[in-house]
């Protein structure tokens, strides 16, 4: 090693070192223990204990590997400080483990830190495992009870195989499809389980509900609550093929990993069911606990797990309201269909038609993203603009044909006057023939609607117009208006955010009128007596926004320079700003629906979309 | 910004696209009649190319109807022909029908429930009221 590179090592293991001292009071030496510390790879680095343990234990006995939730960094403890100190020799400063990029920087602890007792048998409160509950015969009895193969329920997930009996379960929603029982029903091989059980007096009836999840090794599922209002309070979880560690988390951020041994049924209910997300991480080994003590990583099989539940009649009733979706129904700023089109009627289509000509002096400047993908269409296409506004994405291509549809008279005619097609509609009944269009647009438009299931039907009207293979490309506003640290043009015009002069012509908003008034970071809440009933956050323009439902302000300038004196109106749009993913599962819920892109573009998130 | 664009009505190409089929209690709503009070019919370039890529979009049919309801489907036959592709001359009367001839104002029909939506100045209204949703 050159005197540069050790000097940066050495300043690199300082640095690390008096990182765990602050944080853990343990301290480093020059000379060997047998705690070897890695100063940056740990739980939260991304690193695998199984990963790192075969290039320690070629050097000694390695008696335990400590990794500390929430860290990056972590300890190998061998059994002697001279193995040790041969591993410290050979690995300091060196990229050892495949795939990942970093080197390892190492130095002796005088201790590690005392990580809870890790209980692998005790879930949360509420849960309970319940070893070999069948034995082999029958787990094989039920495994061949599947058929992957004709169910019309059956379905290749991402991470997984599913299929449904008595109710679809959906996991987009962590939902039951109560309105569509399957014709498929519990097979009658499970039947002794539920015998089982009743005779060990955990359950009373039959579930009428099961999914079965295949995962092969290095496949998991995302932790989930299952919906309050989907199922009961029991719910049963049965492991075949493999063992696996269940992932516990609560909202308050403890968490527990369960072992759900093969052939062993986990019953969750009260908190664990209904306060406790549960999840599986996708990996193809897990660190379980060896007969004899300590740690050993085991390889997964194939697991198949038979996850029983009780379709819920009525709403829920229990008493973890934070989780519990029937009890934040009537909390929820989402509105009824009838109130939805109150507020839109208000809040966006006289908004926009009273600020029409002022709103589309602002839009001009075509997004490149947009026009990138309308003039990827070749002669003869036909582009559906949902939501055209003025037009400003039309005659960018001039060998396509272009229809453009707003609610709006004002903008329709703005549009009309720039020589393109347009008529009015509302984007939830498009007045379009099926199938036929070539490509949709429809920026800007959906989170104008006021609830969940009206943006789904835009999604379906734009998705029932294109031809199979059709592509559209929509833009909503996201709630997130930084991303990757890059703060959008929308906050960058912020009277306080700029540093330059800005380019308006480019903005998504107009520029801000009267700063002054914009320096309010926070959302107030607003009752609008005066003009409507709708109690809903207002939002301060060019800053993040705090809530998913707001009335976005527009300050109307004077129309004429005689009117100087004239007060600024300011009108009050309603948007539905979306999260991350959020709009890819709105999207993917149409089943036809394939997704091609999706990024997030000046505090958009955007997907293309293909008809399938 | 000053915008130098002819300005464009409804063409029967957008006719040809348009339905009441979202109105409540109507399936098909297709094709619209049309009640045609001013119509213009102005030049636009021609190209042979586009207009025979987009002829397999159309509901023939109903563009022969719509074109012959308001008295512009000159000679146009009423069966599409064969090896249009090369048809120039054939070409040219689609062209004129689909983007030459525009409503400018007017009324689209429902064939089934009657419900009429108003075209002026170039624009049909297909707004539904609540009830028709």
């Amino acid at each position: 090693m050159t005197g540069f590179a050790t000097r940066k090592v050495v300043r690199k293991v300082k640095k690390l070192t008096s990182m765990l001292h602050r944080e853990s009071g343990i301290e480093c030496c020059e000379e060997p223990t047998k705690y070897l510390f890695i100063g940056n790879a740990g739980l939260t680095t991304g690193l695998q204990r199984e990963c790192l343990v075969p290039h320690f234990t070629k050097y000694g006995i390695v008696d335990d590997v400590v990794m500390i939730p929430g860290k990056s960094y972590c300890f190998i403890v061998f059994r002697d400080a001279n193995a040790c100190a041969v591993a410290f020799n050979n690995l300091q400063a060196k990229q050892i483990v495949p795939d990942y990029p970093e080197v390892l920087y190492l130095a002796f602890a005088r201790s590690v830190p005392t990580v809870e007792n890790k209980d692998w048998h005790n879930g949360p409160p509420g849960s309970v495992v319940l070893e070999n509950f069948v034995n082999e015969t029958e787990e094989e009895i039920l495994l061949h009870c599947i058929d992957w193969g004709t169910s019309d329920s059956g379905q290749h997930l991402k991470h997984r195989r599913v299929i449904h009996y008595g109710y679809e379960f959906q996991y987009h929603n962590n939902n039951i499809n109560k309105d569509e029982p399957l014709k498929d029903k519990i097979p009658e091989e499970c039947s002794v389980l539920f015998d089982r059980l009743k005779q060990m007096g955990y359950i009373t009836s039959c579930p009428d509900q099961l999914t079965i999840n295949q995962y092969l090794p290095g496949q998991g599922i995302p932790p989930h609550i299952d919906t309050h209002s989907a199922c009961e309070g029991t719910i049963l979880s049965l492991s075949l093929g493999s063992s696996v560690i269940m992932e516990f988390k609560h909202r308050d951020g403890q968490s527990m990993s369960l072992l759900l041994p093969q052939r062993s049924m986990l019953i969750m209910s009260g908190e664990a069911r209904y306060a406790w997300s549960h999840g599986i991480t996708p990996r193809k080994t897990d660190i379980m606990p060896c007969p004899g003590g300590g740690l050993s990583v085991q390889n997964r099989g194939v697991r198949t797990s038979f996850t029983f539940r009780w379709t819920r009649k009525d709403k829920c009733i229990c008493s973890y309201h934070l989780e519990c979706d029937s009890y934040n129904e009537k909390e929820s700023s989402e509105q009824n269909d009838a109130g939805a089109t109150e507020l839109e009627k208000l809040h966006v289509h006289k908004v926009y038609e009273d600020i029409a000509e002022h709103f589309s002096e602002t839009r001009h400047k075509p997004w490149p993203n947009v026009l990138d993908f309308v003039q990827s269409f070749p002669k003869g296409s036909v582009l559906v603009d949902v939501g055209c506004g003025n037009g400003k994405y039309f005659g960018q291509n001039k060998d396509i044909y272009e229809i453009g549809c707003d609610s709006s008279w004002n903008l329709s005619s703005l549009c009309k006057d720039r020589g393109f097609q347009v008529f009015t509609c509302n984007c939830l009944a498009l007045p379009l023939r099926n199938d036929s269009a070539d490509a949709c647009i429809s920026i800007a438009v959906i989170h104008h609607l006021a609830n969940e299931n009206r943006r789904l039907k835009a999604v379906q009207e734009i998705v029932r117009v294109l031809r199979q293979e059709g592509m559209a490309l929509i833009y909503v506003w996201a709630k997130n208006q930084e991303y990757n640290n890059k703060k959008s043009s929308y906050l960058k015009q912020n009277w306080h955010n700029r540093k330059s002069k800005c380019n308006k012509t480019n903005a998504h908003e107009p520029p801000v009128v009267n700063a002054e008034e914009e320096k309010s970071q926070t959302e107030k809440y607003s009752k609008f007596s005066e003009s409507s009933s709708f109690s809903l956050p207002l939002h301060t323009n060019r800053t993040q926004f705090l809530h998913k439902d707001v009335l976005v302000p527009w300050k109307l300038k004077p129309q004429s320079q005689k009117l100087q004196t004239a007060e600024v109106r300011t009108f009050y749009r309603y948007y539905h700003v979306f999260e991350k993913q959020e709009l890819e599962d709105l999207c993917l819920r149409e089943k036809n629906v394939e997704l091609v892109k999706s990024f997030y573009d000046q505090g958009n998130w955007c997907v293309i979309i293909k008809k399938k | 910004m000053v915008f130098r664009c002819a300005v464009h009505n409804m063409k029967l190409l957008t006719h040809n696209m348009l339905t009441s089929k979202c109105m409540k209690g109507v399936t098909v709503g297709y094709p619209l009649g049309i009640v045609a009070k001013d119509i213009k019919v102005s030049e636009t370039e021609f190209n042979s190319e586009f207009v025979s890529r987009i002829i397999p979009k159309l509901d023939w049919n109903a563009l022969w109807k719509a074109a012959d309801s308001i008295g512009h489907s000159g000679d146009l036959p009423q069966q599409l022909m064969e090896d249009y592709e090369n048809n120039e001359e054939f070409l040219k009367k689609v062209h004129h029908v689909l983007l030459e001839v525009e409503i400018i104002n007017g009324e689209l029909v429902c064939p089934e429930s009657g419900r009429k939506f108003p075209i002026s100045q170039g624009i049909p209204n297909m707004l539904l009221n609540e009830d028709e949703l």
